[in-house]
C-alpha cells in the first residue's frame, strides 16, 4: 500500500494552464526551451566571467594568512574577494574546525584510571548506526559491579550524532577529542576498541552515581522557584 | 406445567461496578482481578496470581463506597453490588504516594540493574509519579550482592520488601529458604537461618521479583531486557511440557522463562528447563556428513537413498528408530516411511530419572515427546519392539541398515560398538553425539527451539512450538530431510511444510482429531513488552 502511494507522481496543484477544452481533451499550455536556453550561450558567458574573475583575484591580490582563515568575525563573504583569497595550503596550512565540531570517541576514566563504564548498554540501544558493541562482564567488586569486557565502536558506521553521549548516564562516553576518524588501509582498522578509547580519555570529575542526596545544591539554579517542596513533574509540560 | 424462569443470575457470579462500568465476575474474585478484567490494571507489586495474597505492598489501594478507608484491591473479595473507584483522587493520590515511600531507599541504579526496562517499579514510577525525590536524607545502604544460593543473587537494596520470592519458596516449591529479617527501612531479604536457596524451582524467585533485586546467576549481566525477542514454546527438559518464552537474540537463546498456562505449568518451571537453552549451542551436527566427513545435503541423500535401497530387498534387515526426544512432526515423518517399508520400529530417548520426580512440576521421563511417539506409533499401527531386541539384532547381525531420528540411542556398549559395522547408519540429528558420531550419513537437523512444530505432554495435550531462530549451518527439519530420504529411496511425501504434516498427523492418530496447528508466532521483541514480575 505504502509502495503504491509512494509510486505515483507528486500531485501538482496548480496544474499546467488549459487553454481549451474538446470534451475529454485538453489543450494546455508547456514551457518549451527558447534558443538561447538550448544553446547555453548566456550560462556560458557567466561561467566564465566567474573563473576569470577568480583568476585575476588569486594572481594580483596579496594572500591573507591562513590562521585568520575561517576565524569569526572575518571578513563577510561577498567582500572576500576585494583582498584574499579561500585556498589554504593543507596540510600545512589548516583552518579552525568550529567549536561544535565532536571529533572521535573517547572513554572516560575513573579515578584508578578503570574505565567509567558500567555496560548499561544506553549507547548501542539509542545509536541510530548500530556502531557500538558492547559485551559487560561482572567485575566481582562490590562498588562497580558490571564493565564492558568489550566495547568496540565502528568509526566508519558512525554518523557523528553524539546520542550515545547524550544517553550516557555516567558521562562515561564523550565526543569531544576534535580528531578525526584516521585513514585505514583495512575497515576492521576503523574499528575502535575499549583501549584506544580509554587511552584517549582522562579522568572524569562528575560524581559517579550522580550527586547524592544533596543534589539540589549542585543542580543548576532555577528561576523562581519556591522554597516548599513542589511536588512538580519535572518532564511534564 | 411450565415453569416459570428464575430471573436470578446463576449464584456462583458476583455484579459489581467499577468505574462506572458495571461487571460480572466469578464470586470469590478480588477487586484487582476484577478490574483487570475490563482492562483496568491497577498498580500492585506483592500481588501475583499464583500466590497467596500478602498485601503488603499497599500499592493497589482502591476506593470502595461506604468504605471510610481505602482497601486493598488484591485482598478485598467482590461482593454484589459493590461499587469501586480507582481512578478517584483519594485512591490515585494514595498510590502515588505509596510508589514514593517504595522508592525512598531504592537505589535507583537502573543503569547496572538487569530488571531496567521490564521493571514493574520503573513502569509505575513513569504511570504515576515521574517526580523527583522529595528525601533530603541519605538512603538506608544495605547489601548489594548477596549469594543466595547456587542460581540466584539478590541485591538488598533494591527490594522493596514485596515478600513475592518467600510465597514462591513457600507455596510452590514447598521448602521455606527465603525469609525477612530486621525492622522497618532496616529490615532486609536474606535465606532462612541455616538454609540456601537451592530448590529445583529457585529461580521462579527471579520471574516474580518486581524489581531488580534477585537476578539468575545464568543470565546476569549478559542482556538487557530490551534488547531481546520473544518467542513463545515449550519446554522440552521432560514430559511436563511447561509452556515457556524463549528470549532470544543473534540467532541465540539467552534465557528461558515459564509462559502461564493454568492447565500445565501455572505461571511456573523448574531450574533444569530454563538450562535446557545451552545444550542448542553445544556440539551441534551443523552439515550433512557421509563417513564422518562434512558433504552436501544432495550427496549425503544419495549416499543414504543408496545404501538403503540396496538393502530393501529384505524389508527385515532395515529398522526405524523414532526419537522420543523429537517432536511429533518429525517422528511423525519417520514413521510415515517406516510403514512404507515395513521396516521394524523402534523408540529411542533418555534414560528416566526417577529421584528427579516430584508432584509439582518435575517428570522422572525426561524425553519431552514420550506420549507423542506413542500414540503416533499407534495411530499407524506400527508395533513398536522393544531397544533390547535392537541389541540382540545387532548382534546377530539381522540388521543391516538402521535410520536413526535424534541422538539419544542408548544401547549396551556392546552393542553400541557394532553400530559402526552396519552396511547403512542414517542418523538425523541435531547434536554430533551418540549415534551421529559414528553414522555413515548424518543428517543435521533442527533442534526444538529452531521448530515450527508440536510435542505431546505427559497429559497428552498437544503444544505448538515456535522456531526463534533458523539452525546452524545447513540444519533443516528432521521431517524435511525425511522427506528427501524418502525421495531418494523412491517413497512418495509430498509434504512442503510442518502444517501438512501436522494435517496428515492428526488425521492418522485418532486422539487427536480435530487438534489445529497454531498460527506461527513472530518473535516479539520485549522493548514493547511492558514489565515482567
Amino acid at each position: 500500500m505504502a509502495h503504491a502511494a509512494h509510486d505515483e507522481p507528486p500531485a501538482d496543484h496548480d496544474g499546467p494552464k488549459v487553454l481549451a477544452v474538446h470534451g475529454k481533451v485538453r489543450t494546455i499550455q508547456v514551457a518549451r526551451p527558447q534558443a538561447e536556453d538550448v544553446t547555453y550561450l548566456a550560462a556560458t558567458k557567466k561561467g566564465i566571467g566567474i573563473t576569470l574573475r577568480h583568476f585575476a583575484k588569486n594572481f594580483f591580490l596579496p594572500r591573507r594568512k591562513a590562521a585568520d582563515l575561517g576565524k569569526a568575525g572575518g571578513a563577510p563573504a561577498q567582500q572576500a574577494w576585494k583582498n584574499e583569497i579561500e585556498t589554504v595550503q593543507y596540510p600545512e596550512e589548516r583552518v579552525e574546525y568550529p567549536e561544535r565540531f565532536r571529533g572521535l570517541h573517547r572513554l572516560m576514566q575513573r579515578d584508578d584510571g578503570a574505565v567509567r563504564c558500567v555496560a548499561c548498554m544506553c549507547c548501542p540501544t539509542v545509536c541510530p548506526a548500530h556502531c557500538i558493541t558492547i559485551i559487560p562482564e561482572e567485575t566481582g567488586d562490590n562498588g562497580t559491579e558490571k564493565r564492558p569486557a568489550v566495547f568496540e565502536i565502528d568509526e566508519l558506521r558512525c554518523v557523528v550524532c553524539g546520542l550515545c553521549v547524550e544517553a550516557c548516564p555516567c558521562d562515561a562516553i564523550r565526543m569531544d577529542t576534535g580528531e578525526h576518524a584516521k585513514p585505514v588501509y583495512e575497515r576492521g582498522d576503523a574499528i575502535e576498541n575499549r583501549e584506544s578509547l580509554l587511552a584517549r580519555g582522562i579522568r572524569s570529575t562528575a560524581a559517579q552515581g550522580g550527586l547524592g542526596p544533596d543534589w539540589r545544591e549542585h543542580a543548576p539554579a532555577k528561576a523562581a522557584t519556591p522554597a516548599s517542596h513542589t511536588h512538580a513533574p519535572t518532564k511534564k509540560k | 406445567m411450565s415453569e416459570t424462569p428464575t430471573p436470578a443470575p446463576p449464584p456462583d457470579t458476583v455484579n459489581l461496578t467499577i468505574d462506572g462500568q458495571a461487571v460480572t465476575v466469578k464470586k470469590g474474585t478480588n477487586v484487582l482481578e476484577a478490574a483487570r478484567t475490563l482492562g483496568n490494571d491497577i498498580s500492585a507489586f506483592c500481588y501475583h496470581p499464583g500466590l497467596s495474597i500478602a498485601a503488603c505492598c499497599r500499592q493497589c489501594l482502591v476506593a470502595i463506597e461506604k468504605n471510610p478507608k481505602l482497601q486493598p484491591s488484591c485482598q478485598t473479595t467482590v461482593g454484589e453490588g459493590m461499587v469501586v473507584h480507582t481512578k478517584d483522587k483519594a485512591s490515585t493520590l494514595a498510590r502515588k504516594q505509596l510508589l514514593e515511600f517504595t522508592l525512598v531507599n531504592h537505589p535507583i541504579d537502573c543503569p547496572i540493574c538487569d530488571k531496567a526496562g521490564e521493571c514493574t517499579l520503573q513502569k509505575l514510577y513513569f504511570d504515576h509519579d515521574n517526580a523527583a525525590s522529595r528525601v533530603d536524607t541519605p538512603k538506608v545502604h544495605k547489601e548489594k550482592v548477596v549469594d543466595l544460593g547456587p542460581t540466584v543473587v539478590l541485591d538488598q537494596e533494591r527490594c522493596i520488601l514485596c515478600t513475592r520470592c518467600i510465597r514462591v519458596c513457600d507455596e510452590v516449591a514447598h521448602s521455606h529458604q527465603l525469609d525477612m529479617s530486621h525492622r522497618g527501612d532496616h529490615e532486609v531479604l536474606g535465606c532462612a537461618p541455616g538454609a540456601q536457596l537451592d530448590n529445583p524451582y529457585s529461580l521462579n524467585v527471579v520471574d516474580v521479583c518486581p524489581v531488580g533485586a534477585l537476578t539468575a546467576k545464568d543470565f546476569r549481566f549478559t542482556m538487557r531486557a530490551w534488547e531481546l525477542e520473544m518467542t513463545p514454546s515449550v519446554c522440552n527438559g521432560c514430559a511436563t511440557g511447561c509452556n515457556i518464552e524463549i528470549h532470544h537474540k543473534n540467532e541465540r537463546a539467552w534465557r528461558l522463562v515459564p509462559r502461564a498456562n493454568a492447565e500445565v505449568n501455572k505461571y511456573w518451571m523448574c531450574d533444569d528447563g530454563r538450562f535446557t537453552y545451552h545444550d542448542l549451542r553445544t556440539e551441534r551436527l551443523a552439515v550433512p556428513t557421509v563417513n564422518g566427513l562434512p558433504a552436501t545435503w544432495d550427496r549425503a541423500i544419495k549416499a543414504a537413498g543408496d545404501k538403503l535401497t540396496a538393502l530393501r530387498k529384505d524389508p527385515q534387515s532395515i529398522a526405524i528408530v523414532l526419537s522420543a526426544t523429537m517432536n511429533n512432526e518429525d517422528n511423525f515423518a519417520l514413521a510415515k516411511l517406516a510403514q512404507a517399508w515395513k521396516a521394524v520400529v523402534y523408540v529411542a530417548g533418555r534414560a528416566p530419572q526417577p529421584n528427579r520426580a516430584d508432584d509439582i512440576l518435575r517428570d522422572a521421563d525426561v524425553n519431552a515427546n514420550t506420549a507423542g511417539v506413542t500414540a503416533i506409533a499407534a495411530g499407524l499401527g506400527l508395533a513398536v519392539r522393544p531397544l533390547s531386541e535392537l541389541e540382540t539384532a545387532l548382534g546377530t547381525g539381522a540388521v543391516r541398515g538402521l535410520v536413526v531420528l535424534g541422538d539419544e540411542l542408548t544401547l549396551s556398549a556392546t552393542a553400541t560398538g557394532r553400530l559402526d559395522q552396519l552396511d547403512a547408519l542414517v542418523v538425523i540429528a541435531a547434536h554430533e553425539r551418540g549415534p551421529a558420531k559414528v553414522a555413515t550419513v548424518g543428517l543435521p537437523a533442527s533442534a526444538w527451539a529452531e521448530s515450527a512444530a508440536t510435542i505431546t505432554n505427559r497429559q497428552g495435550k498437544v503444544q505448538r512450538m515456535h522456531p526463534a531462530f533458523p539452525p546452524p549451518g545447513q540444519g533443516a527439519p528432521a521431517w524435511e530431510a525425511v522427506v528427501k530420504l524418502a525421495a531418494a529411496c523412491g517413497v512418495k511425501l509430498a509434504w512442503t511444510a510442518p502444517r501438512e504434516v501436522f494435517k496428515d498427523m492428526v488425521a492418522a492418530v485418532p486422539a487427536w482429531n480435530g487438534t489445529t496447528w497454531a498460527r506461527d508466532a513472530r518473535p516479539l521483541a520485549l522493548r514493547f513488552a511492558g514489565s515482567r514480575g
